[in-house]
């Protein structure tokens, strides 16, 4: 017969208010099994924890239950606190009589009967509670970080620095991601690309980082510490170790398409590199543009490649990858023109958006740092800023305010107005959100002191009349309608997660919210993991957010890789599933009810077995099984009987 | 084709023209439009408030009759109508306490009705079942643009005309459910059809002005001064409207316009119908001009080939 130890919490007033905690100490005394039972005001504190080690040793007891608040709290507590006295961990039970009994009755002999019964099922599982041992599993301590922007690259940085290899995916040719595509930094106007190349390039060079560009994750399977990847490497039509990035192809490419990262307002060849500064430095060649691949013709970049790094019979190669931990920094992208109608569909050339414009001021763009507008190369004399242009919309797009755009249209209209002295630009606005560091006081200049009109209305429609955008919009501190001859329209657009994200998330199992953006564990406390063992989130996957939270994030994500890499092994809850084999006819209808995917069918002996490494315990399969052959450790059919039975007092 | 018509009262009244040259073009395109029988007014504005239940009597009693008599559809031309109708049917669609309740007030009615002789109906609930077409829509989608173009005999070729949507075609989106209320394109692929060019102005999808054309002029007649100058700017000769309001607004007040607006020069007005009637072989002459302020007949004879 087992020896145990019961052990109930006042919880201060939490449990002792509402149940008479001396009464359960008395009934539960005289319950078969129980050797020992005592009350104390805070089991969960330094003496309650030593009252349950020291009577484990005194009374010599083989089983604990601690009566008090949710398992979900203090289950951890107690276990450690019973394997520190000897006493297998897995014979450590909590009662609870909290959450359960005395936070939601009132009546206090009804509430106390209820006690008295939970602790008294409880004694039955411990009776038949097997002692267990955690599964270990070994773990591959290497990392894999998808998206190459400034979030995945400080991840990468982190987890490498540390001293674990890390692979850095990015399905671009360069790293660098929407940041290398500003032009200067709010508050402090640092230039972008300036702050941003130094970690380029570190990551690039890091000899723990290998950096796989122009590629994708394809498919994975495995589980936490132990993640099979297969990652595709796409043809970039040039042989990147035979190239030195050059550049002669690049510039005799004759073919001109649409720079992306330009925002379609300059023009790169069919062979390029995305920006001066990318890493690595080589360039790729677009199929669907190029002159040779479309038509059959050209070929100038094999002739004029000293080093005949071109190879138009280059293929997709898929490689195989083994990693233990996977950091999700897939990053945004803004939302397209062709949804906003109000505002022209995309179609007006002089209404552009916040990214746009950022390639207008930057010096590397397409008009080399002079704000000239794309109809005409004009200089804008009139510029209208429209914030929220998406965002705060439940309506018709999206509900969410997407954070960043009240600060970056600040830094627009200021640095518009240090180059066109005599400009004049106006500022629509809801609200002007600035939480971060010295935001408040950069907008406080802006507004105050450098001359920008701000209007507080939305703007409900954008039209062109003749050369000029027409604005309405409205004063609603003043109740009138206003309307603005522009001759350029800037629109801050709503942040959304970054093209091809979803089918991703999907191929990683991730679970993400209605707005398509990556789930933490839990939005206060867990902020970046997932839910899912071996994700970490970091940036804008995630959610808006501005370039020092991406920071921070990535440094967090980073560090909870680095807390998994620290442990020799990995160790696995043992409350799994298991086959009795007798009793096993193989009908596998267990098989389609494991979500995990945890149970294998052995075709020589004819019954399924379990994956414990796999199995996550939800106890799926016990329920679908006929036969009653699987059964979940510590949570038997027979267990839960006596269970029921002693809490309806028979 | 034969397809139940509900006209509404305007089209009896003021603009006879709208009507006479719609029926005419839709039975040259083998559509016969049937008045329905003992109609009565839709109520010409859809109840702002959403507990007025009872302004929905007049609408839903319209399309219970069209429904009881076998048919499964309806086709409209004014656009008050066509507002008032689609969206009244929608409610009944889409909210159970609406649909009873109306459906309740309905069936004292046939009791009221059946006593004095007059047979509305077995009294069963009407669920929305009868579609409300723009004749617009029945012109793309029953007869098709194609066949449409096929008919034309006099092509619109040298017109230039503006294609002005107003608010009741389009709004509110998702109930009308019509065309893109931002970038509409039905009336500018009807001009198209018919040969002529669409002279595009951004004040088409603007209000009129509607019933401030009665109760507040002045703000109506500056509405509307801004849409014709913005067309006129863009080149149109005419402007092309379907709605009996706009028609009111635009082309009637236009005697006002040049007083209060000096340096505002006339431009006709044309009901999308005639047009549509004339391009299909109707003389210029019999098309209802004579309802208008600014006579548009010049301008056809000077334009398009007989």
């Amino acid at each position: 017969m087992k020896r145990i130890g019961v052990f109930v919490c006042h919880c201060g007033i939490n449990i002792a208010a509402t149940v008479d905690v001396e009464k359960v100490v008395e009934e539960v005394r005289r319950y078969p099994g129980v050797a020992h039972a005592e009350h104390y005001q805070y089991m969960c504190s330094d003496p309650g924890q030593k009252l349950v080690q020291e009577a484990i040793d005194k009374h010599k007891l083989d089983g604990v239950i601690v009566a008090a608040c949710s398992p979900t709290l203090h289950e951890v507590t107690f276990r450690r606190a019973s394997e520190n006295a000897g006493l297998n961990p897995y014979q450590c039970e909590i009662a609870n009589i909290r959450e359960q009994c005395s936070w939601v009755h009132a009546d206090r002999g009804a509430a106390t009967r209820k006690a008295i019964r939970i602790i008294e099922s409880l004694v039955e599982k411990v009776k038949y509670d097997e002692s267990l041992t955690p599964l270990s599993v070994p773990l591959t301590k290497r990392a894999m970080v998808v998206g190459g922007g400034v979030a995945g690259i400080q991840a990468a940085l982190d987890v490498a620095n540390s001293g674990y290899e890390v692979l850095l995916v990015e399905k671009q040719p360069s790293i660098g991601g929407h940041m290398a595509q500003l032009s200067e930094t709010f508050p402090t106007l640092d230039c972008s690309q300036c702050i941003l190349t130094p970690k380029m390039v570190e990551a690039g060079q890091h000899k723990n980082i290998r950096l796989l560009t122009y590629s994708e994750v394809e498919e994975i399977s495995g589980y936490v510490g132990n993640f099979t990847v297969k990652i595709r490497k796409k043809a970039a039509y040039v042989n990147w170790d035979a190239c030195t990035g050059c550049g002669v192809c690049t510039e005799k490419c004759p073919k001109k398409v649409d720079s992306e990262f330009n925002c379609n307002m300059g023009s790169r060849g069919a062979i390029y590199t995305m920006f001066p500064q990318a890493v690595p430095n080589y360039p790729v060649i677009d199929r669907d543009n190029c002159l040779y691949f479309t038509k059959g013709r050209c070929r100038i970049c094999e002739k004029v490649c000293d080093l005949k790094a071109i190879d138009y019979e280059q293929k997709d190669e898929v490689v195989e990858e083994q990693v233990g931990a996977i950091v999700v920094a897939t990053g945004y992208d803004t939302l397209p023109l062709d949804q906003l109608g109000e505002y022209g569909y995309g179609k007006l050339p002089d209404v552009i958006d916040g990214m746009a414009f950022e390639r207008l001021l930057s010096a590397s763009g397409p008009t080399g740092g002079e704000i000239r507008r794309p109809s005409d190369g004009k200089v804008p004399k009139e510029i209208v800023f429209v914030q929220c242009a998406g965002s705060r919309d439940p309506e018709k797009h999206l509900p969410y305010c997407s954070k960043i755009c009240c600060m970056y249209t600040a830094k627009h209209a200021l640095l518009y107005k240090h180059r066109v002295h005599d400009g004049q630009p106006y500022v629509f606005y809801i609200d002007v959100r600035t939480g971060g560091k010295s935001y408040e006081e950069f907008y406080h200049r802006v507004s105050e002191e450098e001359g920008v009109v701000y209007i507080r209305g939305k703007v409900s429609r954008v039209f062109q009349d003749g050369d000029q955008l027409i604005v309405w919009g409205v004063d609603t501190l003043t109740g009138k309608k206003v309307e603005i001859a522009a001759d350029l329209v800037v629109l801050a657009t709503g942040m959304i997660p970054s093209a091809g994200s979803q089918a991703l998330f999907s191929t990683l199992k991730l679970a993400s919210d209605e707005n398509g953006f990556l789930s933490e564990a839990h939005p206060k406390l867990r902020p970046v993991e997932s839910i899912q063992a071996g994700f970490y989130l970091a940036g804008a996957a995630q959610g808006p957010r501005d370039i020092p939270e991406t920071v921070a994030q990535a440094s967090g994500a980073a560090s909870k890789v680095i807390a998994l890499f620290s442990q020799e092994k990995l160790f696995h809850e043992p409350i799994v599933a298991c086959v009795d084999e007798d009793l096993c006819s193989g009908c596998k209808v267990c098989i389609s009810a494991c979500p995990y995917d945890a149970r294998e069918f052995d075709e020589k002996e004819g019954i399924v077995r379990v994956n414990e490494l796999l199995c996550e315990g939800c106890g799926a399969c016990v329920v679908s099984c006929p036969s009653g052959a699987t059964q979940q450790k510590n949570l038997t059919d027979e267990q839960i009987r006596e269970m029921v039975k002693a809490s309806l007092g028979e | 084709m034969k397809l139940p018509y509900y006209p509404g009262c305007t089209l009896k009244d003021r603009t006879s023209q709208l009507e006479n040259t719609a029926l005419a073009a839709a039975a040259k395109l083998g559509v016969e439009l049937q008045e329905i029988p003992n109609w009565t007014c839709c109520g010409a504005v859809y109840p702002v408030s959403e507990t007025r239940i009872m302004n929905l009597v007049a609408p839903i009693r319209i399309l219970k009759e069209i429904g009881e008599s076998g048919a499964d559809r309806v086709v409209t031309i004014c656009d008050f109508c066509y507002n008032v109708l689609k969206r009244a049917n929608r409610a009944i669609l889409d909210d159970d306490v609406k649909r009873t309740r109306v459906n309740l007030f309905l069936s004292d009615d046939d009791r009221r009705w059946a006593a004095s002789g007059r047979k509305v109906g077995e009294g069963e609930a009407y669920d929305g079942g009868v579609k409300v077409l723009h004749y617009l829509e029945m012109l793309r989608d029953q007869v098709g643009f194609e066949k449409m173009a096929a008919a034309v005999e006099r092509p619109l070729e040298n017109l230039r005309l503006a294609p002005y949507y107003g608010c009741n075609l389009l709004r509110p989106a998702q109930e009308m459910n019509f065309d893109d209320p931002e970038d509409p394109s039905i009336m500018e692929d009807f001009i198209g059809h018919l040969g002529g060019r669409v002279a595009a102005f951004p004040y088409r999808t603007e209000c009129c002005g509607s019933f401030l054309g009665i109760s507040s002029p002045a703000a109506a007649r500056r509405l509307s001064h801004t849409i014709l100058a913005s067309a006129q700017k863009n080149g149109a000769d005419a402007v092309v409207l379907s709605c009996p309001m706009c028609f009111y607004n635009l082309e009637t007040k236009q005697k006002e316009l040049i007083r209060e607006f000096p340096g505002f020069q006339p431009i006709p007005v044309f009901f999308f119908t005639q047009l549509l009637a004339f391009a299909l072989g109707r003389d210029a002459e019999t098309l209802g001009f004579e309802e208008h302020y600014v006579d548009p007949l010049p301008l056809l004879q000077e334009r398009v080939s007989a």
